[in-house]
């Protein structure tokens, strides 16, 4: 008998460990959803935050988050908040394998309208429990709240966070070159070296950044004798993360036509793909893929953070990386394309999935997150924020981030007005807007992307039409 | 007869089974919750319509993904990039260990230890770090291997960019995790009995004839390890294209290989019943390759345990 006794203890244990592990909180949140409100009772509930599907993995932001999660855990005894922290370059993948193995997080974001639409379906209908927990929508515009209300999914989110663009720019580059800064503000002229005063356009953009492009020898771009090979300092980068938003800097628009089933090329976008491409290949003003990704410059990072790019256009998010630039860069206005500038914008919040379990528990974290965490994540993440009481003083925080040697993170005479003026030329319809089979239409865009930075002598006629024709095909196989 | 011997068995004896399948029953569980049933449960999704989104309800649809399949031109298009591949990296793979191993264990090389040490070190090196750091060094522009070339009044190429030059670029950041091969063939080669090289050099062989007749027969079931080996990860070729080009497949779709397509269906276009349709057909052409291979192997692999007449 005394034989079989170590046998069974064996067995026992293993039992107990798995009837440990498959149970979790289960129990408690299971009478807290049949009463209707969360009961603290029992061990605490459990709700995974996932990060990074749009902005919140830079260096700088994940010990803010995790100081967020530790204040949370500290004043909600029955809800255990645990950060679930991929890099933003995998966390679409890591995503979609959490859904697939039917263990989805409970909270996502910071999440952006692509990041959203790339999983469409997947998002909790939040109008159920923002009546049942009296969550007051007056805060923010009724358009921002209505931004997140999407035919046949609901109340899908809450508004957090807005990111208008801007033109980054280096001052001293200018100054070495003898050009002029970029106007701050929308609607003013650009005064040439002959003292001309011209249209902020792309064609001025492109003038000035061929003589901000200089290469080894210290010759710019219109010189005899410059060497495009051996470029030192590029002129004008682009917003590469997508070719819809490339595009769409040079006028708003949409790849779906109002049936939602035929392709459409924005005419301003294709303007705008053959202007960058001519300004890599002909005009060298812009780097190709290849430096772009190389560590010089910044290796595949947002270039102008490497320093030695002299105008950027990018989103309000990249002021949280922008410190390696140098101590000296400005915001200026995005210039026009046929008479009218697109500052093209991108919007954040955060979202519950479908596949929570714990839903009540999880609307407390995002309330959280939304509102007693609102000020410090957005300062982190140099985001706009959506709560109209909050706008008049987002700047003053920014001004007011020290770095860990109590230096000021940003310079002093940065124009912040240029962002929030920026939002009255935000794009609309917003580039990341749904297509039918929306991931393989971004493959493909992805695909077209890395070809036209990487590949010399393309007829971009040709490679326009055969995108139009290469997308309608994806979306008639559906 | 079982029934026979199970009477048979003593108190003592199946104690000890139970305890025996007890002790095991951890990686019983394992294989079974993470190997066999996830394998088996592929198999019934090619024969249903599950996507992430699931906007239509779960249902049986026969053969219909098998039917897509076949439809796909990309799938095609991508095993041919596999092949392609697999044409210029297998040789490399193979033969350039046995070759290193071949001068680490020549008795005229001083210092083969630092070598092996040498050789073996980036294969311990993250593969991924070791990806980006290649990225970094076969830039066409900025990278130090064409750096060298202009040195010497070469323009490299565009290896990462160009079609023409991706698969040789993509082989040389193979060659760079050649470590374990090598480790392999020098087992191999320090396994030859040295009376077989007498034997032979009595009979007149020289260097050449002692390999081909004695190094290269008694190191057929190494070469064939490696061979087998070195086909399963071509074809599950994947980390390199997906690191180097964010699995764009650029440039051209010259790294689209199947795999990949395979990746992307699953977690980037969500469909996941294709995606295990994908996944089964690589299975089974996997199976058809090593199978090949090891039908071949009895007119090339000598081993040396075997009786003549098995």
């Amino acid at each position: 008998m005394h034989r079989r006794i170590p046998a069974l203890s064996a067995v026992m244990v293993v039992l107990a460990i798995l009837i440990t592990a498959c149970s979790g909180g289960n129990a408690a949140s299971s009478a807290a959803a049949a009463s209707g409100t969360p009961e603290p009772t029992g061990p605490p509930v459990e709700i995974k935050w996932y990060c990074c599907l749009g902005t919140g993995d830079d260096k700088t932001q994940l010990p803010i988050e995790a100081k967020v999660v530790d204040d949370f855990n500290k004043s909600h005894p029955h809800i255990k908040l645990v950060f679930d922290h991929v890099a933003y370059s995998g966390a679409r993948d890591a995503f979609a394998t959490r859904l697939a193995s039917g263990t989805p997080p409970d909270v996502v974001g910071p999440v952006g309208v692509g990041g959203a639409e790339a999983f469409r379906g997947q998002w909790l209908d939040l109008a159920s429990l923002i009546a049942k927990n009296h969550y007051d929508l007056t805060q923010y515009g009724q358009g921002a709240v209505d931004f997140y209300k999407v035919a046949g999914q609901g109340q899908i989110g809450i508004p957090f966070a807005v990111y208008p663009s801007e033109l980054y720019y280096q001052p001293d580059m200018f100054d070495e070159a003898g050009l002029n800064y970029p106007p701050q503000k929308y609607g003013d002229k650009y005064k040439m070296p002959d003292g001309s005063m011209v249209d902020w356009n792309y064609d001025t953009v492109r003038q000035i950044a061929m003589k901000l492009t200089v290469d080894s020898a210290n010759k710019d771009a219109t010189q005899a004798g410059f060497d495009p090979k051996k470029i030192q300092q590029y002129g004008f980068e682009p917003q590469r993360d997508d070719l819809r938003g490339m595009g769409a800097y040079f006028g708003a628009g949409k790849l779906a036509a109002d049936d939602n089933k035929t392709v459409q090329i924005p005419e301003g976008w294709a303007q705008g793909w053959k202007w960058i491409y001519d300004g890599m290949f002909k005009d060298h003003f812009i780097m190709t893929n290849s430096v772009y990704t190389s560590t010089a410059f910044n290796g595949g990072r947002y270039a102008f953070n490497s320093g030695k790019v002299a105008m950027q256009e990018n989103f309000l998010w990249n002021v949280c990386c922008v410190t390696d630039a140098g101590g000296n860069w400005n915001l200026a206005a995005i210039p026009s394309n046929n008479g009218k500038p697109t500052a093209v914008f991108n919007a954040d919040t955060f979202r519950i999935t479908k596949g929570s379990k714990h839903p009540d528990e999880a609307f407390t974290v995002l309330s959280y997150l939304l509102g007693d965490a609102s000020k410090t994540l957005l300062n982190s993440y140099s985001a706009f924020p959506a709560r109209t009481a909050d706008q008049a003083d987002f700047f003053t925080g920014l001004e007011a981030q020290k770095d860990s040697k109590g230096k000021p993170v940003y310079p002093p005479d940065v124009d912040w007005q240029v962002a929030v003026d920026g939002i009255k030329y935000a794009d609309n319809p917003n580039f990341e807007a749904w297509m039918p089979a929306y991931n393989k239409s971004l493959d493909l865009l992805q695909t077209k992307l890395t070809r036209w930075t990487s590949t010399p002598g393309l007829d971009m006629d040709q490679e326009i039409s055969n995108l139009k024709t290469q997308l309608q095909a994806i979306w008639d196989k559906g | 007869m079982i029934a026979l011997r199970r009477r048979r068995m003593s108190r003592l004896a199946w104690h000890e089974a139970r305890s025996g399948l007890l002790f095991l029953s951890p990686w019983i569980i394992g294989f079974l919750a993470f190997t066999l049933i996830p394998v088996i449960a592929t198999l019934v999704f090619t024969f249903t319509n599950i996507t992430l989104s699931q906007d239509a309800p779960l249902r049986f649809v026969g053969l219909d993904n098998y039917l897509a399949l076949f439809r796909d031109p990309q799938v095609w298009v991508s095993l041919l990039v596999a092949f392609k591949f697999a044409a210029i990296s297998l040789p490399v793979a193979v033969i350039l260990p046995f070759a290193v191993a071949l001068l680490l264990n020549s008795r005229s090389l001083r210092g083969s230890a630092l070598f092996r040490v040498l050789f073996f070190m980036p294969y311990v090196v993250p593969f991924v770090a070791g990806i980006l750091i290649w990225s970094q060094m076969l830039n066409s522009d900025t990278g130090w291997i064409n750096g060298l070339l202009g040195l010497v009044g070469i323009q490299g190429p565009d290896w990462l960019n160009d079609a023409g030059w991706v698969y040789p670029g993509l082989v040389i950041i193979g060659v760079w995790g050649i470590g374990g091969g090598i480790i392999v063939n020098q087992a191999g080669l320090k396994g030859i009995p040295t009376e077989l090289y007498d034997a032979a050099r009595i009979d007149g062989a020289g260097w050449w004839g002692q390999l081909r007749h004695v190094t290269l027969p008694m190191m057929s079931p190494v070469i064939f390890y490696t061979l087998v080996l070195g086909v399963v990860e071509v074809l599950q070729y994947f980390l390199v294209p997906l690191v180097l080009n964010q699995g764009t497949g650029e440039p051209g779709g010259a790294t689209r290989f199947y795999n990949l397509y395979l990746y992307k269906t699953f977690f980037a276009f969500q469909e996941m019943s294709y995606g295990a349709t994908l996944a089964w057909l690589l299975f089974l052409i996997t199976l058809a390759f090593t199978g090949i291979l090891f039908w071949s192997a009895r007119y090339w692999v000598y081993y040396a345990g075997e009786s003549s007449s098995s």
